[in-house]
C-alpha cells in the first residue's frame, strides 16, 4: 500500500533549492501561493501527467495519515524547457509509483510546485533530496 | 556606407515622386525610376547577410537589466527586487506601486492571462527559446513565449506617418544593416496597462522609441543592445544589453499555447488561483 509522507525540510535547504530551480519552474504567473520555506514529500501513484502549456501538471494519488486516498496536483515548468532538460511527454506514467518533493500551497490545499522526483526505476528528476 | 546610399536614394525618391505628381514631367519620372533602382541596389544580398541560424536562449534570468538589479542576483517576480531605469518622478512612483503589487502577488502580467504576445522589447527578455530569421528585406524575431513575432523591415522604408501608427504589442520596426549588425528603431508599442518589460514591474509608455542593435558576438553568442528613449516616462535614455546562447545543433522551437491548460487563472482582484485537474478552484476561501 502506498502511503503519504509529509515532512518539512529545513527552510535553509528550501531557499537554496529555490535559487537554482524555481526561476525556471514558473514563468507565466505569480508563485505567491506556494510556500517556498516548506517542502512536502509525497509517495504515491501517478494518476495523470499533463504535458501541456503553459505548465505541466502531475496528478498523484496518495494515502493520507488518516487512510484516505487524496489527489494532489503538482505544477511544474514549461514543457519546452523541460524537454530540453531531458523530460518527455511520458516521463510520468499513469499507474507508476513516484516520490515527489514540492513547495506546498500556503493555504494547505492539495497542490504544490515541483522541486524534484524519484521514479520507480530509480531515476531522479529536478532537485530531489 | 550602405545606409548613406539608402538615405540618398530616399531623398531622391521623395523629390521625384513629388515632382512627378505635380509636374508630370519626364524628368520627374526619370528620377523616380532612377531612385527605385538605387533602392533595389541598397538591399543587402543573401550572401552578405550574417548567419544567425539556430535556436537561441537568453542568458540569465528575466530581470531586464541584470547589471543594476537590487538585491544583486534578485529575480523578477520576487518581492523587493528592482532595477533603476531613469524614470521621472511620476513613473518612478508607478514603478514603486507595481513593485508593491509584485510583493502581494497581484501585479498584472499580461502573459498570465494568456492570449497576448510578450511584445517589444519584452520579447528580448523571455526565458524560452528565440530565433532570428534573416532575409534581405526583413528580419523576423520569433519567441516561444507569448508567442511573439517582431518584423523588422530592412527594405529601405521609413516608419509610416504618425496617423498610420497605433500601439501594438510588437510595435513598428524599421532598420538597416551596419556590417553584420542589425540596427533598427521600434515605435508604436503598447505601454503601461497592456504590456510590461519584466515582472519586477517595469513598464514603458506608448511614446517609447527603442533603438536596438543586434549582432553575433561569437559562434555561440548573440547580443542585443537596447536603448530606450521614453520622453513621457524617463529623464534620459536607458541602455540595456542582453545576450543569448546558442542551443545544441538541431534544437527545435515549440508552441507555448497558454490557453491550452491554464490552471492558474487570475481572479478579479488580481489573485492567481490554482485549479485541480477538473477545473475546480483549490485555493481556500474561494468558491
Amino acid at each position: 500500500m502506498i502511503t503519504l509522507q509529509y515532512r518539512k525540510i529545513s527552510q535553509y535547504l528550501a531557499i537554496l533549492l529555490l535559487q537554482f530551480f524555481y526561476p525556471t519552474a514558473i514563468a507565466h504567473h505569480s508563485g505567491n501561493m506556494f510556500d517556498r520555506e516548506q517542502i512536502v514529500e509525497l509517495v504515491g501513484i501517478v494518476r495523470e501527467f499533463q504535458w501541456t502549456s503553459p505548465h505541466i501538471w502531475i496528478q498523484v494519488l496518495v494515502i493520507s495519515e488518516t487512510g484516505i486516498t487524496e489527489e494532489w496536483s503538482i505544477e511544474g515548468g514549461v514543457p519546452n524547457r523541460l524537454f530540453r532538460s531531458g523530460w518527455r511527454p511520458n516521463t510520468f506514467k499513469p499507474g507508476h509509483q513516484v516520490i515527489l518533493q514540492a513547495y506546498p500551497m500556503r493555504d494547505g490545499a492539495r497542490a504544490g510546485l515541483f522541486i524534484g522526483a524519484k521514479l520507480n526505476d530509480g531515476s531522479i528528476l529536478g532537485e530531489f533530496n | 556606407m550602405l545606409f548613406f546610399n539608402y538615405k540618398l536614394c530616399l531623398h531622391i525618391v521623395h523629390l521625384s515622386v513629388i515632382r512627378s505628381i505635380i509636374y508630370k514631367c519626364k524628368q520627374g519620372l526619370f528620377l523616380w525610376f532612377f531612385s527605385k533602382l538605387c533602392m533595389a541596389q541598397s538591399l543587402v544580398s543573401y550572401e552578405q547577410l550574417p548567419d544567425w541560424s539556430g535556436v537561441w536562449q537568453m542568458n540569465g534570468s528575466t530581470v531586464f537589466d541584470a547589471s543594476s538589479v537590487q538585491p544583486e542576483g534578485g529575480r523578477a517576480g520576487s518581492a523587493g527586487v528592482r532595477e533603476f531605469p531613469p524614470y521621472n518622478e511620476e513613473w518612478e512612483a508607478i514603478y514603486e506601486d507595481n513593485m508593491e503589487q509584485v510583493s502581494l502577488g497581484r501585479f498584472p502580467d499580461p502573459l498570465s492571462i494568456c492570449g497576448t504576445p510578450a511584445g517589444y522589447p519584452r520579447m528580448l527578455n523571455v526565458p524560452g527559446a528565440i530565433e532570428f530569421v534573416v532575409r534581405p528585406e526583413q528580419v523576423w524575431i520569433l519567441t516561444e513565449d507569448g508567442p511573439s513575432i517582431a518584423r523588422i523591415y530592412t527594405d529601405g522604408r521609413s516608419h509610416p506617418p504618425e496617423d498610420e501608427i497605433w500601439p501594438t504589442y510588437s510595435g513598428e520596426s524599421v532598420g538597416y544593416w551596419e556590417g553584420d549588425t542589425l540596427v533598427f528603431e521600434t515605435i508604436g508599442i503598447k505601454g503601461k496597462g497592456d504590456a510590461i518589460i519584466d515582472r519586477t514591474g517595469l513598464v514603458l509608455s506608448v511614446d517609447a522609441r527603442i533603438k536596438t542593435e543586434i549582432r553575433r558576438v561569437d559562434i555561440s553568442t548573440m547580443e542585443a543592445q537596447i536603448e530606450i528613449t521614453d520622453s513621457t516616462a524617463m529623464t534620459e535614455s536607458w541602455v540595456v544589453t542582453k545576450r543569448y546562447g546558442k542551443l545544441e545543433d538541431g534544437a527545435r522551437m515549440f508552441d507555448v499555447a497558454c490557453v491550452e491548460n491554464n490552471r492558474n487563472p487570475i481572479d478579479e482582484t488580481g489573485r492567481t488561483l490554482t485549479l485541480d485537474s477538473q477545473g475546480n478552484i483549490l485555493d481556500s476561501g474561494v468558491n
